[in-house]
């Protein structure tokens, strides 16, 4: 006789978005560069913030999670969502 | 006081909202009047009103015209009303005391405890009103419902090795007892209730913990049914927040929660707190320790060749759940020292490195046994770094005898582990590395007549546990994840 199992695993299916569509170019738009805080996330993002500006003529919103070890508080996410896109230094 | 009713004013995609809503329920249930007020359209607040079962009747707020006129900030917001409508209280966001306050305002019992899973408070979301002007708007997730789906069952294949079969589809690395539906429905007879009731939402990936869910990972565990009654707190437990599994489960660190399990119950479902109490000595830790496991991996989603990225792991992720040897402790049991009777049974949840052990037999005194403790203390996450850490030494019972002789109480081991442990000025001399860019915020103090930076923030971050077999002068050392606030607080949890 076949036998029956209870599905012990998660079956809430994951929400899924669509990637936001690749900007044309940086001048003129607004780029927000988040560090997650560890350790050298701002040599990273101080070196992206010159290049962005310098170069390409962005203009850069910096933020700052309060904790690497937590998802990021709701007035972060609200401040960084204003920009045209993100930019978030990850790892040591 | 008579003539008062309870105004709160939601959105239905504010996860604020959502964990409140229960609470509102319970307040509503019975006489005391609540009334909702959703600043969102028909289809959208039809749909939180079935999800989040709600037993209150909630209006909408077109044009947010009310919303404007309370000058409501954030969401949720509460209004306590007189008999006139005039707002007597107003009360932003979540918070338990202020919740079983109003409680207390309306005639009904309180509505939160500080063991539910839930936070104790929580801010809300922007009033819809105040929101700028986005371009369409996100579907709702369904978050904090109080109901889950059934779990599906799954049919083999006539001839199918299930042992085999549960190897190659929920990818566990041991054999797993296959969760038929008669075994999991003699788990679910033990815990009562609904099997959808959703204990719990665990993270990284917030999978729903329902009844029947929890119950067959605890089949496949090995648990008996009466388990489940330590594991439905434990579930709570591990989804706090203060807990942090969404970092403990994902972190790059060597963390995995450790289980200690306190009271009445250690006898009741026979669990073992002396020798190999870190090893697979009793089937209630292994099975307990197992099934917290597996649910964290089955429904929170870390799974160890994904999202959870630790670099080396924990032999801690088969199995990790010690009970304390309260026989064996001459003072307050861990359990106490969070808060609760010596009677009431417990679990508590520490993110946990493997134990370090610390083999001492020939100290003669309660400070020369706090001294070999004191130098593996020194040595948690690296030599150099403090503050960030915790400990938790798990004493071993000759080690106690000696320490307790000598008229030390449990709050003396804790100072005096607290007063010895640091690391030497000299060592911070050399290269660059981790805790040296940090000496500003440490504290400089002498020990033994040597400047060091005092390793732990406060004497509290060491947790003291007796446990282990009377015979041999051994404890250990368990260096903790990140602390605080910002990492991964022990949480305890009555049974």
């Amino acid at each position: 006789m076949p036998i029956t199992l209870v599905n012990p695993m998660n079956e809430v299916a994951p929400e899924s978005a669509a990637a936001a569509p690749r900007l044309p170019g940086l001048k003129g738009r607004t780029i927000a560069l988040l560090d997650i805080s560890k350790p050298g996330g701002s040599v990273f993002l101080d070196r992206l913030e010159r290049l962005l500006k310098e170069q390409y003529g962005a203009s850069v919103i910096r933020e700052m999670k309060p904790t690497f070890a937590k998802p990021a508080p709701p007035d972060v996410i609200e401040k960084v969502r204003r920009a045209d896109a993100v930019i978030e230094a990850l790892a040591d | 006081m008579p003539g008062l009713r309870l105004l709160a004013i939601l959105q239905t995609d504010c996860p604020t909202c959502r964990l409140i809503t229960p609470y509102l329920n319970a307040l509503a249930g019975g006489s005391a009047p609540v009334t909702g007020v959703s600043q969102d359209d028909e289809a959208a607040t039809s749909d939180f009103v079935r999800q989040m079962e709600v037993r209150f009747p909630v209006e909408r707020d077109p044009g947010s015209q009310l919303s404007k006129r309370l000058d409501v900030v954030t969401v949720p917001t509460l209004y306590v009303l007189d008999e006139h409508d005039r707002v007597i209280r107003q009360e932003p966001g979540f918070d338990k005391n202020i919740l079983n306050e109003i409680a207390a305002l309306l005639d009904r019992p309180a509505v939160a405890t500080p063991h539910d899973g839930a936070p104790a408070s929580k801010p809300g979301c922007t009033s819809r009103h105040l929101e700028p002007e986005t371009e369409g708007t996100s579907p709702a997730l369904n978050l904090h419902a109080p109901r889950g789906a059934e779990a599906s069952t799954i049919e083999l294949t006539d001839g199918e090795d299930p042992y085999e079969y549960c190897f190659r589809v929920f990818k566990d690395g041991l054999p797993v007892v296959p969760p038929t539906p008669d075994r999991v429905a003699k788990m679910l007879r033990a815990a009562g209730g609904d099997p959808r009731d959703v204990i719990a939402r665990i993270p990284p990936c917030y999978g729903e913990a329902t009844l029947e869910k929890i119950a067959a990972n605890a089949v496949m565990a090995g648990c008996v049914p009466e388990m489940m009654r330590v594991l439905i707190p434990l579930v709570r437990a591990a989804a706090d927040e203060r807990f942090n599994a969404h970092g403990v489960q994902a972190t790059t660190h060597f963390a995995a929660p450790l289980i200690v399990v306190n009271g009445p119950v250690r006898k009741e479902l026979n669990f073992h707190c002396r020798q190999n109490v870190f090893s697979n000595v009793a089937r209630s830790n292994s099975t307990l320790g197992r099934a917290l496991q597996l649910i964290l991996l089955n429904l929170g989603g870390a799974r160890p060749d994904g999202i959870d990225m630790s670099a080396l792991g924990n032999p801690g992720k088969f199995s990790f759940c010690i009970a304390e040897n309260e026989e064996e402790n001459p003072w307050e049991p861990l359990h106490v020292d969070a808060g609760f009777a010596r009677e009431q049974s417990a679990i508590s949840l520490f993110a946990a490195e493997a134990p370090h052990g610390v083999s001492e037999h020939n100290a003669r005194t309660a400070r020369g046994v706090l001294k070999a403790i004191s130098y593996a203390l020194a040595t948690v996450w690296t030599y150099r770094a403090c503050l960030a850490f915790e400990a938790m030494v798990v004493l071993g019972p000759e080690h106690v005898h000696t320490i307790h002789r000598d008229g030390f109480s449990k709050k003396d081991v804790r100072d005096f582990l607290f007063e010895n442990t640091g690391v030497p000025l000299r060592c911070y001399a050399g290269e660059p590395g981790d805790g040296v860019a940090q000496r500003a915020q440490y504290k400089e103090i002498v020990i033994d007549g040597e400047p060091c930076y005092q390793k732990f923030r406060v004497s509290e971050s060491i947790k003291i546990v007796v446990a282990g077999g009377t015979a041999g002068k051994f404890s250990a050392v368990l260096g903790s994840w990140s602390a605080g606030p910002r990492g991964s607080q022990m949480v305890t949890y009555p049974i």
